[in-house]
């Protein structure tokens, strides 16, 4: 390819793109609203994964005592769960430091806590370690029939609910993300659609005197590739400033709820966006042109 | 450079368009194709650059078969030909050397020869002072000479004519037939079908006059033979 055809096409996409003003900028929305929301799914789903990730690697369980349960039982207890097979350590949290850590975790919103009035609602428990992720889950068993255990808690167990959630947000999200793919390329092929219109006496011309049918095609498809690039563009620079938005907000109010960090997060999640608008550009264009060229 | 064996044309609704067609057209002939409207002319020149599929029969143009050609060699078959209509089918949004030059643009011929073809071809023509001009500020004379330089502008072998003067008063004729005699004169074959009883009969050149699909008279020096 020439670089004077090169310069043609360009040309040829720029006159384009204006002469449909009003329906390029629909596509060019579309597109951005369709990734938008896809890229918002795409960095939940990811950071529901590392969250069940981090739970799965946990080699931590939480031991609550009864109520009545005394420091001494307590202590005896503490030597009976340093005998069993395959724990690490064990540490006693005595009820007053379980609250002075959840004050701190609380941070900015301790206030919340004035409404308990001194009283102390937590139990007395022991952080038990474990040798290896595998174990916790047999050992927490064992655990709950000790004397004075109230329950033993440990990340793998909310880690199943949270597996039944992210599924249901990932088939939802997959059906959404779907339904406005098609939209997307409907509206794109559409916009095509009416440029080829616009354009048919142009496009007969070059059928007369010998233009090949890739040459025909290719401003079409590049017009419909730069909408896409356009609209991942605007749907990227939104995703990113929701993304440090929803991440400084959640430092404050929940700092220990873990997010990805941003960075190099949210430039995979760029690419991701970016690429995927200008594949949907060029099918939505290429699907059009076959349609409606018959060159 | 045009062989037709037998060639048949059916279109899609069963009207017989054409039937039972022999000819052969040599290089440098300058051929009239004549008759009442509705006997196949028009098929007979889309027929040569594959607008239309023949039925059945053989065709052959510059040495290509016409009915066994893959669809991705037609765009090279064209660029062996030059097209005339009678709508001069130029682009409103185009000047007259844009119009000419974009001929040679969508085939991606060289940018140094653009220039010096278009140029060549505007002096054919003559309308070189006129290049800046758009399709509307021309008369239809004018339209049509910017029509036939973008045909021969890529240099055809044969240049294919469907009505050209049909829309054109007598006097203007004269000149756009003036030019089809001097690119024939270097050497171009013509094929044209027309109306025009003043003109075939001036000119003198071989007729071919269909009638109902068929061919009823081929003259190597004719008239047109009918009363209009
Ligand atoms: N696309 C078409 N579909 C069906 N019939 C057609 C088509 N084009 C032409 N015909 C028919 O074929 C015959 C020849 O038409 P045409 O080649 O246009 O004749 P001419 O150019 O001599 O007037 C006519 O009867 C016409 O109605
Ligand atoms: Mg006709």
């Amino acid at each position: 390819m020439s670089i004077n055809t090169v310069e043609y096409f360009i040309r040829e996409v720029i006159h384009s793109l204006r002469r449909n003003n009003w329906m390029s900028v629909a596509s060019i929305g579309t597109v951005a609203v369709s990734l938008f929301i896809f890229g918002m799914f795409l960095m939940l789903v990811m950071n529901m994964n590392k969250m069940v990730d981090a739970m799965e690697s946990q080699v931590q369980i939480m031991v609550y005592l009864e109520d009545d349960f005394s420091r001494d039982d307590a202590r005896d207890l503490e030597v009976d769960l340093k005998k069993m097979q395959g724990v690490e350590k064990v540490t006693f949290v005595p009820k007053e430091e379980a609250m002075e850590k959840f004050k701190e975790r609380l941070g900015d919103q301790k206030t919340l806590l004035d409404a308990l009035d001194e009283t102390n609602p937590l139990p007395d428990s022991f952080e038990v370690m474990v040798l290896q992720p595998e174990m916790v889950k047999t050992a927490a068993e064992n655990i709950e029939k000790f004397e004075g255990v109230n329950s033993a808690k440990y990340g793998q167990d909310v880690m199943e609910h949270l597996f039944d959630i992210t599924r249901l947000i990932r088939i939802f999200g997959f059906a959404l993300m779907m339904v406005l793919a098609l939209a997307t390329l409907f509206i794109i092929s559409n916009t095509i659609r009416l440029t080829v219109f616009a354009r048919r006496k142009e496009i007969a011309i070059m059928k007369y005197v010998g233009a090949t049918d890739w040459f025909i095609r290719w401003p079409f498809v590049l017009e419909g590739i730069v909408m896409g690039f356009l609209g991942s563009l605007i749907a990227s620079v939104v995703l990113r400033l929701t993304y440090s938005g929803i991440t400084a907000k959640i430092y404050d109010t929940l700092a220990f709820f873990p997010l990805i960090p941003e960075e190099p997060f949210l430039n995979y999640v760029t690419m991701i966006v970016v690429i995927g608008g200008m594949i949907m550009g060029a099918i939505g264009s290429t699907v059009s042109i076959k349609r409606f060229l018959k060159v | 450079m045009i062989h037709m064996n037998d060639v048949m044309k059916v279109y899609d609704n069963g009207a017989i368009a054409l039937n039972h067609i022999n000819v052969d057209i040599k290089k440098g002939e300058f051929v009239f194709l004549v008759g009442p409207s509705g006997a196949g002319k028009s098929t007979f020149i889309k027929m040569l650059f594959r607008e239309v599929l023949p039925s059945s029969g053989i065709l052959t143009v510059n040495g290509r078969d016409i009915i066994h050609m893959s669809n991705k060699d037609v765009p090279y078959l064209r660029r062996s030909l030059g097209v005339i209509f009678q709508d001069y089918r130029l682009l409103p949004d185009k000047t007259v050397y844009e119009n000419i030059a974009f001929a040679m643009q969508v085939i991606e011929a060289p940018r140094r020869m653009m220039q010096r073809n278009v140029n060549n071809v505007l002096d054919i023509v003559g309308l070189r002072d006129k290049y800046k001009c758009f399709p509307n500020q021309l008369s239809g004379g004018e339209q049509q000479r910017v029509a036939i330089a973008r045909a021969i502008v890529n240099n055809p072998a044969i240049v294919i004519a469907d009505e050209p003067t049909g829309n054109l008063d007598p006097e203007t004729s004269w000149g756009i037939m003036d030019i089809f005699k001097n690119i024939n004169a270097s050497g171009t074959t013509i094929v044209m079908a027309t109306h025009d009883k003043t003109i075939v009969d001036a000119m003198q050149k071989r007729v071919i006059a269909i009638e109902h699909g068929e061919i009823v008279r081929d003259e190597a020096r004719g008239g047109y033979g009918y009363e209009h």
